[in-house]
């Protein structure tokens, strides 16, 4: 019997919904697209069906800017998939976006220790496959 | 007036398997054998229970039990599904069932093979409540508890001031607990300089901060009171109970406050429905997946405000002799992962004083709560019917 090498570990990958698709179809875009309700204009993440505001079923995806502020963080050091092992530690930066929403994202080029609630920071967009774009932050 | 649900409803058996790291058998098993214990402990038999809550998802179904413990006529089949919230979520569920006839008495049970079985970043990805985490979080690296909650305890650790020592202090003193009960996982006394040394996990969280992957089952059995007074144990009331869901309950990011859990809302309603207090509280067996957490809801709470979690676990207050013993089975820290179920059978058995050697002296009240998924909340208050 043969022992064939472990296959290397993937990625887990999104599988986007019917009110998710034009968030990931932006990503890969380089935009950051959100969506608003149609009805009364509030910003809403993650996409879903219904406006909690007003219970308006009409949305429409609009570009954000990808400017934020850094509202919490954690520092990942055990990768609970090994996909994670080679990059770890890695910083992930939850931000208040300056449109209206949060996004959870790996930080990159900041030491640890320089973080701080309230410092700015930048959107910016990693390719990992053709299909998807996963977002992460600069300072 | 009070409320309808006061009294009436009592936990009227508990029952546990051994908690282990390793078992052969299945979830399912681990569930049953804790339901006949506590099936025994209440002075039943299987054929009377009327209504099944099994911990949903993973370990069982009603059908399971209707076949295993031949019953006759089943009137409820429920899930719960609130991740660690469950169980005391689930006592809601019961006492409502009980009270109103539609039940006699309710099985709630939770089997688990969280060590020898599928781990927790497998086991979550398939929760229904984890959907978002798994589109918008797993990708970029985030998929357990430890992780998605860490960013909230980190933001308590900048506005307040709260430490790592403090987090120490929390698992501490439930390890001298847990080494008090005997039927624990972790046996051995634990020190603050080696809870400080243990490795990151997700920072803030170090491997001493999260609660274990073990296997075991716990069950409870709640019954009507006027019925319940009449059966083998004494009488433990459910003077209240409630659950509450957060705003963006399956989304901890999107949450306007982090810090905001669904126990603000259980535990205005849970001490209304009780008419107390956390003053009047005995002793509190608080769920603990993270040290964190324990900080964070002893404040909403009300034993404190909210930033002074930190210090108000330090100088031996929650220790067995101190001004509100937490735990005193050693918890989800250190007893053994069974979703908090341990936590209710441990407040059940101070109230009748069975708690050996970490018996509350004189304990009259106590508190449970529960909190899963991403932030769902539930709350019980029980006493030692007079």
């Amino acid at each position: 019997m043969s022992t064939a090498p472990a296959a290397a570990p993937e990625r887990p990958m999104p599988t986007p919904t019917r009110e998710s698709q034009p968030y990931w179809d932006g990503l890969r875009e380089g935009k950051l697209m959100l969506q608003h309700c149609a009805a009364c204009g509030k910003v809403r993440h993650y996409p879903r069906p219904v406006c909690p505001h007003c219970f308006s079923m009409e949305s429409e995806f609009k570009a954000a800017p990808l400017g934020g502020t850094l509202h919490t963080w954690t520092v990942c050091h055990h990768p609970f998939n090994f996909f994670f092992k080679a990059q770890s530690p890695f910083i992930v930066a939850l931000v208040d976006m300056d449109a209206g929403v949060r996004i959870n994202a790996p930080l990159r080029g900041v030491a640890e220790s320089d973080l701080k609630i309230g410092q700015k920071l930048t959107l910016a967009f990693e390719p990992v496959t053709q299909e998807t774009t996963l977002p992460y932050f600069t300072s | 007036m009070a409320h309808a649900l006061r009294d009436k409803a009592a936990i009227s058996g508990i029952g546990e398997t051994a908690y282990t790291r390793g078992t052969t058998k299945s979830g399912l098993a681990l569930q049953l054998e804790a339901s006949l214990k506590a099936i025994e402990d209440a002075g039943l038999s299987p054929r009377d229970i009327d209504g099944l809550i099994p911990y949903f998802p993973g370990g069982g179904i009603a059908e399971d039990f209707i076949a295993n413990l031949g019953l006759p006529d089943v009137a409820l089949s429920l899930f719960v599904p609130m991740g660690g919230a469950t169980c005391v979520a689930a006592v809601q569920s019961a006492a409502m069932a009980v009270a109103t006839g539609v039940c006699k008495h309710v099985l709630i049970s939770v089997g688990r093979t969280g060590y020898s079985g599928a781990r927790v970043s497998t086991r979550l990805q398939q929760f229904p409540q984890f959907a978002l985490a798994a589109e918008f979080e797993a990708p970029i690296g985030m998929f357990a508890p430890a992780q998605l909650y860490a960013q909230g305890a980190r933001r308590h650790m900048e506005l307040y001031g709260t430490t790592a020592r403090h987090f120490a202090e929390v698992a501490v003193v439930t390890r001298q607990h847990a080494i008090l009960n005997g039927n624990v996982v972790m046996n051995k006394p634990l020190t603050v300089e080696e809870h400080h040394a243990s490795r990151m996990i997700a920072d803030p969280f170090r491997l001493f901060d999260c609660s274990l992957e073990s296997d075991g089952g716990a069950a409870i059995v709640v019954s009507a009171a006027e019925r319940a007074r009449d059966l083998r144990k004494p009488l433990v009331s459910i003077m209240g109970v409630a659950e509450g869901h957060p705003e963006s309950p399956a989304s901890i990011a999107q949450r306007p406050d982090l810090l905001e859990f669904g126990l603000v809302k259980a535990a205005k309603r849970g001490y209304a429905m009780a008419g107390v207090g956390p003053k009047d509280i005995d002793v509190a067996e608080i769920y603990d997946c993270f040290t964190f957490t324990v900080l964070r809801q002893l404040e909403i709470l009300g034993f404190c405000k909210t930033g002074e979690g930190g210090p108000f676990v330090m100088d031996g207050r929650i220790g067995l002799g101190g001004e509100l013993p937490i735990n005193t089975h050693g918890g989800l820290l250190s007893q053994g992962h069974v979703v908090g179920l341990n936590h209710v059978i441990e407040l059940t058995r101070q109230l009748r004083r069975e708690a050996g050697k970490a018996q509350v002296k004189d304990a009259e009240l106590g508190l449970v709560t529960g909190y899963g998924d991403m932030g769902d909340g539930s709350l019980a208050i029980l006493r030692r019917a007079a």
